[in-house]
């Protein structure tokens, strides 16, 4: 399944690699400052506080596919282009920040700008991911209105319970994502005795041509809430969405240390009335209708040697099984020989249309597991984090894994690599995937 | 022979209340002095690696009673905005991208260097330790203490105080076993106005870490009163406004 194009393979790795000895070797002495006998100072003019913040981080991000010409999505992604055994992708993206603070009022913008130069060929976009405005009379209570991600739960790699929010990427789990125009308040009563912290939080969220009209069905103004408890030293969140847009649901969440080294944290969603979209392997669809669960639990924990452990187990309860991936693929495999045989793209359009929103999506399957282990500063070099990543469907055993080596040792410049194959069978969710391997290179200067 | 027996009885029956100290009462003191109950200051964290380049950090931070502690980070740019909040034993991280505080353990660190998070965002001493032992050593203290629980960071310090000042001068972080993780070196002292006369530079060593220091100095250490609410996951991403 590895056809790599060596010389690609070999000029992109030279470059990722350029990058990060000249960075770490010829940069470092002019980015530093090279003050061994020097006093400990601290100008405390640092700390004047202004009303006005802006920041934000610009990137630079290539990253090269090692494609799979055998696999169902290679074939539905790319059966009208001639491409070679790899294809690569250059990012360059911009976050800019803002914000403004006068009394109780403060005001925040964030955009992102997104340059993208791959196969399909050349797109700029800005997208606005929040802009709202806040009012804090006091401590207990904020109310905001705008653009804002609510990002609900406590999953890592996954947020089942995320009522509002835009799925993560489970291999960048910490990036920005695009929020929803929702107004919100908080109502926060702390307390002494086994529940320390009480919080409500009511969001209204509307859904009408125009406005966050990609959430669900347009013309409903949605209601949410979020209750939080820290009850005996664990977060606890109570959550549900209703109002038309989507079906209601329900939600739970809990964190809790257990110890100076180890957390564990579970995500739990009830959605009421989901439909699911199947077809089997001749093209045929049918609709049914259920209650579907949703869960995750998950742990952190940290050795005497500094490595991480970041272990999660997830159910998808509106994903697909082993056997209705299976039929998908088939389907398209089938679109495809019809489309080299005659040039008839009708299945494979319908394969396309069908993998919107369902066997297209981040996590279209059952199960899942996500094992992350970090070693901080390995051999005592400090601000170098090696790290392995397993994202797995359980059921079909098909994974990714992924190498990563972050040096953050600049002040606000962060390197990134990684790397790793995308391994299974045929007719598993991960084989089937159009990639054999990935190689990324991120190089982020914050300002 | 009774006599003398008696009177040997009697000077050390009259003599032990001078020489025993309350070691609760003397770690409390210690706290005291250290920082008032309720409070706001400036740090600067500077990690040094062996060549002796830096990387350095400005935190504000944030204290209310004994259990109760928030922190933000306005500088580097990098790292602008993260916030962390410690409420007992219990530990968060705010970073914005995120968007939503994560849960953290007091072994790890936010910084990076050899503090970790439970130096970062140490409670009073009093709190987590119990005194097992003190002995006198010339114009010190030196007070064994030994963690109330298990999720304490450290199981052991041995804590070495000026009897003048009654503020540590040194601490070495054990665990169980007894084997060193690092050594906190108070240095300093100023006065930061408001009756605060504290060490203005704590700095710190592993044997982890050879040749690796991490320094943090205090500054703006006052005096100030919060609400309860804002020792809170909600308030986190709003601790700017406490500035």
């Amino acid at each position: 399944m590895f056809n790599v194009q060596r010389s690609t393979l070999k000029g992109f790795l030279l470059l990722c690699v350029s990058f990060l000895l000249f960075f770490t070797f010829n940069l470092l002495p002019f980015m530093f400052h090279l003050s061994f006998a020097e006093e400990y100072k601290f100008d405390v003019s640092e700390t004047e506080k202004k009303p006005y913040h802006v920041g934000g981080y610009i990137e630079f991000y290539p990253v090269l596919f090692g494609l799979d010409k055998n696999a169902a999505l290679y074939k539905l992604n790319f059966y009208n282009r001639s491409v070679g055994v790899t294809t690569e992708l250059y990012n360059g993206n911009l976050q800019l920040e803002g914000s403004f603070e006068a009394g109780i009022t403060r005001s925040y913008i964030k955009t992102y700008t997104s340059y993208i130069n791959s196969y399909q060929g050349e797109t700029t976009r800005t997208t606005v991911f929040e802009g709202n405005i806040s009012v804090k009379p006091t401590h207990s209570f904020i109310a905001e209105a705008g653009k804002k991600t609510l990002n609900w739960g406590k999953g890592y790699a996954w947020n089942p319970a995320a009522f509002l929010d835009r799925p993560k990427d489970p291999n960048d789990p910490e990036l920005s994502r695009e929020g929803y125009i929702v107004g919100s308040i908080d109502y926060t009563k702390s307390f002494t005795g086994p529940l320390k912290t009480f919080t409500f939080t009511p969001v209204f969220m509307p859904v009408y041509s125009g406005v966050n009209d990609d959430f669900g069905e347009v013309g409903h103004l949605n209601f949410a809430s979020k209750f939080y408890f820290l009850l005996y030293d664990t977060d606890i969140d109570l959550m549900f969405l209703t109002g038309g847009s989507n079906t209601t649901r329900y939600g739970f969440d809990f964190s809790r240390n257990f110890g100076s080294d180890f957390e564990m944290h579970g995500e739990f969603s009830l959605i009421n009335g989901f439909t699911k979209n199947v077809v089997d392997r001749n093209g045929n669809t049918s609709q049914s209708t259920s209650t579907a669960i949703k869960y995750l639990i998950g742990l952190r924990y940290l050795t005497k040697q500094d490595t991480t452990f970041i272990l999660e187990y997830y159910h998808n309860g509106t994903g697909y099984g082993p056997a209705d991936m299976r039929d998908y693929f088939s389907f398209v495999d089938k679109g495809y020989a019809m489309y080299t045989s005659n040039g008839n793209t009708a299945m494979l359009n319908k394969a396309i249309n069908l993998s919107q929103n369902t066997y297209g999506r981040m996590n279209p399957a059952l199960n899942y597991l996500y094992i992350r282990i970090s070693q901080k500063d390995p051999f005592d070099i400090l601000y170098w984090t090696p790290a392995i990543t397993l994202i797995g469907n359980t059921d079909d055993k098909s994974f990714s894994l992924m190498s990563e080596l972050l040096y953050t040792g600049i002040t606000n410049l962060e390197l990134r690599l990684r790397g790793g194959p995308i391994i299974g069978t045929r007719g598993s969710e991960y084989g089937e995937k159009q990639n054999d391997y990935r190689i990324d290179f991120r190089m982020r200067y914050y300002f | 022979m009774r006599k003398i027996l008696v009177v040997i009885l009697f000077v050390l029956a009259t003599a032990m209340p001078v020489f025993a100290i309350d070691g609760t009462k003397l770690l409390e003191q210690i706290d005291k002095n250290l920082s008032p109950e309720s409070y706001e200051s400036y740090r600067k964290i500077i990690n040094i690696e062996p060549d002796g380049r830096k990387k350095e950090f400005t935190y504000y931070t944030v204290k209310k009673g004994r259990d109760k502690m928030a922190g933000l980070f306005i500088a580097p740019a990098s790292e602008k905005g993260r916030s962390t909040l410690r409420l007992g034993d219990n530990m968060w991280l705010y970073i914005p991208n995120v968007g939503k505080p994560v849960r953290i353990t007091s072994l790890q660190s936010v910084v990076g260097g050899v503090f970790n998070n439970a130096d970062i965002l140490a409670l009073d001493y009093a709190v987590e330790y119990n005194v097992d032992m003190v002995e006198e050593k010339g114009k010190e203290y030196l007070l064994q203490l030994k963690a109330k629980t298990k999720t304490v960071a450290y199981d052991r310090l041995k804590m070495w105080v000026q009897k003048d000042k009654i503020l540590p001068v040194k601490i070495e972080c054990m665990t169980e076993a007894g084997m060193l993780i690092k050594t906190l070196y108070f240095k300093d002292i100023k006065d930061f106005g408001g009756g605060i006369v504290r060490p203005s530079v704590l700095e710190t060593d592993s044997p982890l870490y050879k040749g690796y220091k991490s320094v943090m100095i205090f500054a703006k250490i006052k005096q100030r009163s919060f609400k309860d609410e804002a020792f809170t996951l909600t308030f986190m991403p709003k601790m700017e406004s406490l500035r």
